[in-house]
């Protein structure tokens, strides 16, 4: 069927997301002692698929094809290892697994797949691991992202990624770790610590401080996977939950306008909101009112409200900046950060004037800030708009040498040449 | 129009540490290849030989000797195989230009299939 063939370019990530899929149910079968094992197996069933796909076209089936060839591969490498092994009950459970895989349109396999996904999720984010490690494996083992594509995403490099991953399996496997939603009485803290893997995996992927673009923006994309797999399973639907889900997806929406022709930064205010992702807010929206029942408002709560106000304002003038400032003042009382007060900044700027804002920025200053190039920038924004000029240009240029990031620096040059030639026209005008 | 074989030599010493994501990319590339000479009705068939050693047979002193090889210390093994068919050389040089083999390092011999009785 022309037109089918297709399938592999509109079917986004399929190998990546097929690999993470394939790693959850083998490591449910198998446990994560064999874990190495199942890895390499799945890899060599997606370099069979490129060999053998390249000249004969897609199969019917990709999926089934894909799980057919692990499931032989994995089979022969446990007979290679140990002579012996008695495989009956394995076998069973891959060949149910491959033969409902098989038929494309399988709600019970789906939410299995779901289930395996959230088990290896929460074993990825197990405590005994430190914060990194949780994320760079649940991108790994989750996501199906490479060694590489992880160095890539966190500026690091691949030798570094792979040693964190074997000493974090290593620790899984000495921990005894196992493939569970934790008991009703563990879920809380453990839950805590999945979320905030999340938020670190989004945020790593949002902020410009460098690497490639397509694998960060890959990060945002696969933070919002997993926190709506989490969202929409009936033993971790939390409110906050739902929050953390909302404040990505009305992140996640401006991506197509942050970032112009070359990958120059695009900030909110100038940003074409018409090139917003309109489903995305949506989404979001749905869940930010889910997140609404129960008694308790978390962080991310207060992060998705402000998310909020952006997302549905029609243009950066009707921004409603009172009740803005106002969620920017709660957050900063449970959880202040030099990246929130500036923002709150900008809002206070918005509703009592630049004057009173700049003070406050100024008074805000200690060593920390000054070395945190987002405050610069912000000082320039309001030293340029009350009409302080060479104060301005001297803070844009102050944070352009704080800056390594090219798109970042790019938009500062930008913003120092229009100072410096809006300038040049005011002369000549007088 | 005539026949040609595309045979494709796969480098040996090109490892896989490929992800997935850049192993879905590399196949799209080639079944848009493929889809695109079957389009205009240009392909006839193509197979993936098994990566293995194969046989060798020769006859050797009036007995048919049988070897394995080419040896796998061997720079390049034979992939697999397209056939297609073009009007001449030059259009199947154009063909075959774009195939995707070229890119991942591999070598197409082309080779035209003679008909003539």
């Amino acid at each position: 069927m022309p037109g089918d063939n297709n399938v592999i370019e509109s079917v986004d990530h399929l190998f990546r997301r097929h690999a993470g899929q394939m790693t959850a149910v083998l490591t449910r079968i198998f446990g994560f002692g064999k874990i190495d094992l199942i890895e390499d197996a799945i890899q060599e069933s997606m370099l069979r698929a490129l060999s053998h796909w390249s000249y004969k076209g897609l199969p019917d089936n990709p999926r089934a094809w894909l799980i057919q060839v692990a499931k032989n591969n994995i089979l022969d490498r446990l007979r290679k290892s140990s002579r012996d092994a008695d495989l009956e009950e394995e076998s069973k459970l891959l060949d149910a697994w491959a033969r409902s895989a098989g038929s494309n349109i399988d709600a019970a396999f789906e939410k299995e797949i779901r289930e395996d996904q959230l088990q290896m999720i929460f074993a990825c984010c197990h405590p005994a691991l430190t914060p990194d490690s949780r994320i760079a494996l649940t991108l790994k083992t989750v996501g199906g992202f490479s060694v590489t594509e992880i160095a890539t995403a966190f500026l690091s490099n691949k030798e570094a990624v792979a040693k964190m991953l074997v000493r974090a399996k290593k620790k899984l496997r000495d921990e005894g770790a196992r493939m569970e939603i934790p008991v009703p009485s563990e879920l809380r803290p453990r839950l805590e610590s999945v979320l905030k893997v999340l938020y670190l995996m989004f945020n790593e992927g949002y902020s410009a401080s460098g690497g490639e673009i397509a694998v960060r923006t890959d990060l945002c994309h696969e933070a919002i996977r997993l926190a709506k797999l989490l969202a929409d399973h009936p033993l971790t639907s939390q409110p906050k939950v739902h929050a953390l889900a909302a404040l990505f997806l009305f992140q996640a929406s401006r991506l197509p306008a942050r970032s112009g022709e070359g990958g120059t930064l695009i900030v909110l205010p100038d940003q074409d909101r018409t090139l917003w992702n309109r489903e995305m807010i949506g989404d979001g929206l749905r869940h930010f009112r889910a997140s609404a029942s129960g008694g308790e408002i978390s962080d991310y709560h207060i992060e998705a409200e402000i998310a909020s106000y952006h997302a549905v304002s029609e243009d950066y003038g009707s921004t409603d900046w009172n009740s803005l400032l106002d969620a920017y003042d709660r957050l900063m009382a449970v959880r202040p950060s030099p990246i929130a007060a500036l923002n709150r900044i900008i809002a206070l700027a918005e509703v009592e004037g630049e004057d009173k804002a700049l003070n406050e920025l100024q008074s805000l200053a200690d060593e920390k800030l000054e070395a945190y190039y987002p405050y610069h920038v912000t000082l320039a924004e309001l030293q340029r708009r009350t009409g302080r000029r060479e104060e301005a240009l001297r803070s844009y240029e102050f944070a352009a040498g704080l800056v390594e990031n090219a798109a970042t620096r790019c938009f500062i040059e930008e913003k120092i040449e229009g100072i410096r030639s809006r300038g040049s026209l005011e002369e000549h005008s007088l | 129009m005539e026949g040609f074989m595309l045979l494709l030599h796969d480098r040996t010493t090109q490892q896989g540490d490929l992800s997935p994501e850049e192993i879905q990319g590399i196949i799209a590339e080639y079944v848009a290849w493929r889809d695109k000479i079957a389009e205009q009705g240009l392909l006839i068939g193509g197979e993936k030989l098994a990566d293995d050693e194969g046989r060798q047979l020769v006859l050797d002193d009036g007995a048919i000797r049988v070897t394995d090889g080419p040896y796998a210390e061997a720079k390049e093994v034979l992939g697999g195989y397209f056939a297609i068919k073009a009007a001449d050389y030059d259009e199947a040089v154009e063909i075959s230009k774009d195939c995707p083999h070229l890119k991942y390092g591999g070598r197409i011999e082309l080779r035209k299939i003679d008909n003539h009785r």
